[in-house]
């Protein structure tokens, strides 16, 4: 049967749904998408669908007969998918307990054995800031990487350059971006100065993007910044919402020590992208070639892990590995970003388990993964993932995984560092020096000296002068997440 | 729930790192501290007190510190008006400020926060926190949590790894 919606995943309840609460995900459901409040294009035909969800699923004769036919479905899927998805867990069993429970589940997904590979076209906007604080040799370096990208440029790929101050506009248009000595020129013509308004820089970027869009290839949009923007936050979230719905990624790379970290986190994550750090600018044609390589090598685009959590399970927090490190936010669905070819999609949930009465066995999730496979006729594929763990009275006498615990401990600095730059911006400096010097330890124990020293470093200013610099708060964040790209290290004694 | 051994967090069941501190929280209570005999120990200290080093290991800027004596290396304590002797294992979160695990700490019975050395501008003092194996100042068995003041030549015995005191001031 084709045309087969999952009414549970639209309705976000596990399959193991009771009739309360379906009654209860539909009313809330409805109320938002109602025609007289809906906002969104899209949202009324949405509001029907849940309606007939609720409809089927509400009699248990119609909904006995469309689960069937959901079984079957699912079984045809997992059959003939080109994606993959391992699931491990921290433990084998859980225990029989009147008290809440934590779990962890690491998630690989990744391209089926006998999955096709092909170089998918490639639409990119690269936006630079031209503010004042990127002139000389931020601007200069940027020129020339991005003129770099324009040379790489395979036939079928899509390029424009946007610049930003307090206004956009476009520098090279998807129309030159193969001509390079126009483009060339173009680009000489960029002069620093202004403002920074991220938002307008997006916003014309995601514009030009769509005018060459491609269905069967990769469209990603790289923002380079070095500074904060002013008042329109909000808008470039929204931009971010709008280009990630339509299957739009963005990067974010922040030169320096003046930009908005979690700004630029907050944009990338909701498309799935991610964010990379520039103490120095002259790592940045690398980076940007780094970054336009793998765009080349995508396998699937827009993954998202979709679906719902169990009846007494929830997500504490989430944490993607791979390919590259970004925390996750807590709630489905969740936009995991590009799928490489030649690598996975790694992600680590922290689940909190409820009391359960007397069960022989929890159903955790209900996962459906989502992703566009690009090829020469780009399928959206769907793999339902249901992962349930027994109970047992006996606790798991074997050690958690080593993947498990090697995320983990990584996680955990991660973790420290963030908890000393809240600490810090609550004024408990004391606590936040105590905590980094901590930090530094830890570092030191798996030889990353040179971070320990920067944790060091910033636990000293802060007893002197009660403040973390906005450099060494970006080291230590974008260091620590990088940690978790390395193989993890013993640093026991 | 269950609690933390190093901050005492409480944290549910299953958790695996402290979210206070970052205490591996499995790994806590499978690394117990190596138990030696007593006897061995007082047996140990008895041995002849080794000479107190002169000349350029004294002029290299260690004003105090602590000479490891099975390989001569000194520990400079200085910055800090206090350090915490001990051996650090993967996942812990409350580390000893003086990591004595590259001197076979465990094998020689240091515990995870054996004792702390404490420098006033009026005296050097060394203080047991607890440990399983003991802190012996020159071959005299301390009582834990107390105080015991030290002067320039004298040796700590931290389980069985002797250490040598080294002031500049005579002490």
């Amino acid at each position: 049967m084709t045309g087969l919606k999952d009414y549970y995943a639209l309705l976000g309840v596990p399959r193991t749904a009771s009739l309360d609460q379906l009654r209860r995900a539909y009313r809330e459901a409805a109320l938002r998408l109602h025609p007289d409040r809906n906002v969104q294009p899209g949202e009324t035909e949405l509001f029907l669908e849940i309606g007939r969800a609720y409809e089927i699923l509400s009699e248990p004769e119609r909904r006995a007969d469309y689960d069937r036919q959901l079984a079957e479905l699912d079984k045809q899927a997992a059959k003939g998918a080109s994606l993959v998805c391992n699931v491990v867990h921290s433990r084998k069993a859980l225990l029989p307990l009147d008290e809440p429970q934590v779990h962890y589940l690491l998630l690989d997904i990744l391209p089926a054995e006998n999955a096709v590979f092909v170089r998918p076209p490639v639409n990119v906007s690269i936006v630079i800031d031209r503010s004042t604080s990127m002139r000389g040799q931020r601007l200069d370096q940027v020129r020339s990487a991005t003129l770099a990208i324009l040379k790489d440029l395979q036939p079928g790929d899509a390029a424009s350059v946007i610049a930003f101050s307090d206004r956009a506009e476009v520098i090279v248009s998807h129309e030159y971006a193969h001509d390079l000595t126009t483009a060339r020129s173009r680009l000489s013509m960029i002069q620093a100065g202004g403002g920074t308004e991220i938002g307008q820089g997006l916003e014309t970027g995601l514009t030009e993007l769509q005018k060459t869009f491609l269905a069967e290839g990769v469209n990603h949009l790289i923002l380079l910044t070095d500074g904060r923007t002013y008042g329109d936050e909000e808008l470039c979230l929204q931009i971010a919402d709008r280009a990630s719905a339509k299957g739009i990624t963005l990067n974010g790379v922040g030169i320096g020590a003046d930009w908005s970290d979690r700004l630029l986190d907050d944009i990338a994550s909701r498309s799935g992208g991610n964010v990379l750090f520039l103490d120095s600018p002259k790592a940045i044609t690398n980076l940007l070639q780094r970054i336009f390589d793998s765009l080349g090598r995508v396998f699937a685009s827009r993954v998202r892990l979709e679906g719902a959590f169990g009846d007494q399970v929830d997500l504490r927090s989430s944490f993607r590995l791979l390919p590259e490190p970004m925390p996750m936010g807590d709630t489905l669905p969740m936009n995991l970003g590009n799928l490489p070819r030649d690598g996975r999609i790694r992600i680590l949930l922290e689940i909190v388990i409820h009391p359960a009465s007397a069960l022989s066995s929890v159903n955790l999730a209900d996962f459906v993964l989502a992703a566009d496979v690009l090829g020469h006729a780009t399928m959206a594929q769907t793999l339902p993932v249901s992962i349930s763990l027994p109970v047992s009275k006996h606790p798991d006498p074997e050690p958690a995984p080593s993947d498990i615990v090697a995320a983990l401990s990584q996680i955990a600095l991660y973790s420290m560092q963030e908890k000393a730059r809240h600490e810090a911006e609550l004024g408990q400096s004391t606590q936040a020096a105590r905590r980094l010097e901590n930090l530094a330890t830890q570092l030191l124990a798996v030889n990353e000296r040179d971070l320990a020293k920067a944790a060091l470093g910033e636990a000293e200013r802060l007893t002197h002068s009660r403040r973390l610099s906005t450099e060494g708060e970006k080291v230590l964040k974008y260091g620590t997440r990088a940690l978790l790209l390395l193989p993890a290290k013993s640093g026991s004694s | 729930m269950i609690e933390c051994p190093t901050c005492k967090h409480q944290e549910f069941v299953g958790t695996m790192y402290c979210s206070e501190c970052g205490t591996r929280l499995t790994l806590a209570h499978s690394a117990p501290t190596v138990s030696i005999p007593r006897d061995e120990i007082r047996a140990e200290s008895q041995v002849t007190r080794p000479t107190v080093p002169e000349g350029p290991e004294l002029e290299s800027g260690a004003v105090i510190g602590l000479r490891v004596v099975s390989t001569g290396d000194v520990l400079p304590l200085i910055g800090r008006d206090n350090y915490t002797l001990g051996r650090t294992i993967e996942g812990q979160a409350v580390v000893p400020d003086i990591d004595l695990g590259p001197y076979e700490g465990y094998e020689q019975g240091v515990s995870r926060m054996h004792a702390e050395v404490r420098l006033d501008p009026e005296a050097v003092s060394i203080v047991d926190l607890e440990s399983a194996n003991g802190t012996l100042v020159n071959g005299k068995r301390s009582d834990p949590l107390t105080p015991v003041v030290l002067r320039h030549g004298d040796v700590i015995q931290i389980g069985r790894l002797r250490l040598q005191l080294i002031s500049r001031s005579p002490g």
